[in-house]
């Protein structure tokens, strides 16, 4: 150990690299501050005091994309910055702004304080951000959990609400026991490894290029391939994945709306972007045990989240299990990722289409529910074409492409990820794959069906009319967003260029 | 008898399974709670005795780490439990199933 060595740790130090997550953490304290400080009259501007700050990070990232830290070791080996985590804050910072958007239509209705809802939101996406980033085990961790504890708190937000509050204690108990089941997988990494020493340098199994050089060295090693499974194990129930997406139709059901939103959206892509950096990054020596198992998951996934879907009203578990689906889809691209490099170009672009689409449908959802958020069956879809003809045009856009009808954007995310699927020569997959879009279509479209043609009922139950649910409205900035998302779903479907040139492959 | 890495990792081993099976079993809310938590005080057993037998320091500080992360996991569980109880009369894992299709 050298003055030299302390010296570059020191230096590697850079603080500016994490600007946009210590911003966002800022602007989240910034909230709470304003709360105390502002009149009664003029909290109702904090929601937009919070999108505006979101607005103003990702505009930072954006114009800051090609940083000079890119591919550094920095903090002494804790954050690597790279084009894919860049991208992934992009993604996080849309997603948060479009929850807090849907935020101010949900909070409203209720009597609950609405400030905390925007702050935990931001400081989860800060968390997501430096997740994506982190190159050591311990930040790893420690991102990973101030995002599963800021879930809890959010998914159990409606706290006058017996039902969200078991779906929170229900995302509680399995989202502590798959933490638990990845820390020890983390831990008997560590224990394998042992301590390795480069000129004098300790190094340990905590740190990620440590561990690959070791796994490449010893790729039989028991105690270091245990550890990888609980650990992948750990992150496939983040994205609810085969034999841990038991939680997920009851959690997605009993969260606030926008909350089920983000749930659908950032964590699922933060699971995703942790499980890439994993496979491609870490455990590369592993393949020989992670592309079987990961394979098997993959069409466990797509079966059960399909099949499941296919009898589904709720529309909330109905997103909630075509979700699954999604994340089965999104497993054969990480698959494929170990022989085909580009495929990580395409698990984004399907995210960045699912972002948009799944996005556009929560709106309408939002705008749908009346102040029993819980219960949203297809039945409340009845008339909506009719009565609200552009709710009715972004629902049906949104699902489409959750469908992936061709001329939408979800058509160009599966056609990539079926193309990487075939390059990388997993036939079986794909085949299971294509089975499970094509029994998709079917709840698809009987939710754009229930929208858009009335129900025939007999006359002696006419009486009984189709359960009514409280619309609301959209206001112009409401119709400018949705619209916007239904638009760019669109266009993405049919010009997919400047999403796919713009992700770094 | 010397006590060697073996035996440590043996009792984590037997807790985390403890715990795990815990989870899955028991019926009670809050005992569920206790055996995530010895899920976690399995993982920093095995933590601090690789930390002491392979002579890093690293895994003595993550310790502190988890310790952290679980007192404010058990800081919110124990709030939405507490919600939960408030709400419904019962922390029971028979009565919370009225989320269904």
């Amino acid at each position: 150990m050298t003055t030299d060595y302390l010296k570059s740790v020191a230096e590697s130090n850079q603080w500016w690299a994490l600007g946009p997550e210590i911003m966002l953490a800022c602007a989240a304290l910034g909230l709470l501050v304003m709360e105390i400080i502002l009149p009664k009259k003029d909290r109702r501007f904090i929601p937009y005091a919070a999108m505006v700050a979101q607005a103003m990070v990702l505009l930072t990232v954006i114009f800051n994309f090609q940083t000079t830290w890119l591919g550094e070791n920095l903090f002494g080996g804790l954050i690597k910055l790279s084009p894919w985590g860049q991208v992934a804050r992009v993604f996080f910072l849309v997603s948060s702004l479009l929850v807090s958007f849907l935020g101010t239509i949900c909070l409203p209705r209720t009597k609950l304080p609405r400030v905390e809802f925007y702050h935990i939101v931001m400081v989860v996406t800060a968390a997501m951000m430096l997740l994506v980033h982190s190159n050591h085990f311990v930040m790893f961790f420690v991102a990973l959990e101030t995002v599963t504890i800021g879930f809890y708190i959010l998914v159990s937000y409606f706290r006058d609400n017996a039902l969200t509050l078991e779906a929170g204690l229900k995302y509680l108990v399995l989202g502590a026991l798959s933490s638990a089941i990845m820390l020890f997988g983390i831990v008997l990494l560590y224990g394998a490894v042992g301590k390795v020493s480069v000129n004098g340098i300790t190094h340990t199994g905590f740190e990620f290029e440590t561990l690959n050089n070791f796994l490449r060295h010893h790729p039989d090693n028991f105690l270091a391939i245990a550890g990888a499974l609980l650990l992948v194990g750990g992150v496939a129930f983040k994205i609810g994945a085969f034999p841990f997406q038991i939680w997920i139709p009851d959690v997605y059901q009993g969260a606030p709306t926008p909350i089920t939103a983000f749930l659908a959206v950032s964590s699922k892509a933060a699971g995703f972007a942790v499980l890439l950096t994993l496979v491609n990054q870490v455990f590369t020596p592993l393949a020989g045990v992670l592309v079987p198992v990961l394979s098997v998951l993959a069409a466990a996934t797509i079966i059960m989240g399909n099949l499941a879907a296919l009898t589904q009203r709720n529309t909330k578990r109905l997103m909630g299990l075509s979700g699954i689906s999604h994340a089965g889809y999104l497993l054969i691209g990480v698959v494929a990722s170990f022989t085909v490099p580009w495929a990580t170009s395409a698990v984004w672009f399907y995210l960045g289409t699912y972002l948009l689409a799944s996005m556009a449908v929560f709106g309408v959802m939002t705008y749908l529910t009346g102040p029993d958020d819980t219960n949203q069956t297809l039945d409340h879809y009845e008339h909506l074409a009719k009565q609200h003809p552009f709710l009715g045009g972004v629902l049906a856009v949104g699902v489409g492409s959750l469908a992936g009808i061709p001329p939408l954007a979800g058509f160009m995310g599966k056609l990539l990820l079926f193309i990487v699927a075939f390059q990388a020569e997993l036939y079986p997959l794909l085949a299971i794959a294509i089975g499970g879009v094509v029994l998709s279509i079917y709840y698809y479209f009987g939710w754009i069906k229930s929208a858009y043609f009335e129900a025939w009922r007999p006359a002696a139950t006419a009486t009984t009319a189709a359960p009514q649910s409280a619309i609301t409205t959209p206001s112009l900035s409401g119709k400018l967003i949705l619209g916007l998302l239904a638009l760019a779903t669109l266009l993405l479907g049919c010009y997919p260029g400047p999403l796919s040139d713009w992700l770094p492959f | 008898m010397i006590i060697d890495l073996p035996h440590y990792l043996l009792l984590s081993a037997v807790l985390f399974v403890l715990g795990f099976f815990g989870v899955l079993l028991r019926k009670n809310t809050l005992v569920i709670y206790m055996c995530l938590e010895l899920m976690l005080i399995a993982a920093t057993i095995a933590l601090a005795a690789f930390s002491h037998f392979n002579d890093t320091l690293d895994g003595n500080v993550f310790v502190f780490f988890i310790l952290t992360i679980a007192a404010a996991e058990v800081a919110v569980g124990l709030a939405i439990i507490v919600a939960l109880f408030r709400q419904r009369g019962t922390v029971q894992v028979e009565a919370l199933n009225h989320l269904r299709h």
